[in-house]
């Protein structure tokens, strides 16, 4: 009796555990860093046209072209590439689910909504584009 | 009477000894079903977005 408690213990305790890891990406696997690296050469450009007014974040967690040539275009789309890219890697390498994607890409649009400086463009959960 | 009880002892034993497996042995062809649900912190989430956003406007590698 007291050993089968015992291993009830430990199971709780290693589950908590667990749950206090966090998500993150752990493991950089070649997709991953070639992701993360094109998003930091493209930050500079793509934090320009959200200056502009050109690009805004979306409440996707995804940018998007209110504006500009075909140039701009290829850059959102790209961007939005890689960061499909990183969310799944969350949502596979945390063992989420995938269902947990859009909870991730959602999670992402909020955290750019906050990160976003007086000027530039976001989406509200309503779908309303201000500006911030 | 005795006996039945070093037999459920036994195998209880050889339960926890095995870390307290469950194995659930199906027929090959037929899928099995299993609902799960997963809760996601998304506090957690929301700390690893902030981090990843905030590596990657500032260029460094993790």
């Amino acid at each position: 009796m007291k050993k089968f408690v015992g291993c009830v213990v430990m199971m709780l305790a290693l589950t908590s555990f667990a749950f206090s890891q966090g998500y993150d990406i752990k493991t950089l696997t070649p997709d991953v860093k070639s992701a993360l690296d094109a998003r930091k050469a493209r930050f500079s450009d793509l934090k320009m046209l959200k200056a502009k007014g050109v690009v805004g974040e979306n409440n996707r967690g995804y940018v998007e072209a209110l504006g500009g040539a075909a140039d701009v275009k290829s850059l959102v789309s790209a961007e939005n590439v890689d960061r499909k890219a990183l969310y799944a890697a969350i949502v596979v390498q945390n063992e989420l689910g995938d269902a947990a994607l859009s909870t991730v890409e959602g999670v992402f649009a909020g955290v750019q909504r906050d990160k976003a400086v007086a000027g530039e463009k976001v989406q509200d959960l309503a779908g309303n584009w201000i500006t911030k | 009477m005795g006996k039945f009880k070093i037999g459920a002892l036994a195998i209880v034993g050889v339960a926890l000894l095995t870390g307290c497996t469950v194995k659930a042995v199906g027929d090959p062809n037929r899928p099995i079903t299993i609902n799960a649900h997963i809760t996601i912190d998304i506090k957690g989430l929301e700390k690893t977005a902030s981090n990843i956003e905030d590596m990657v406007s500032s260029g460094q590698t993790k």
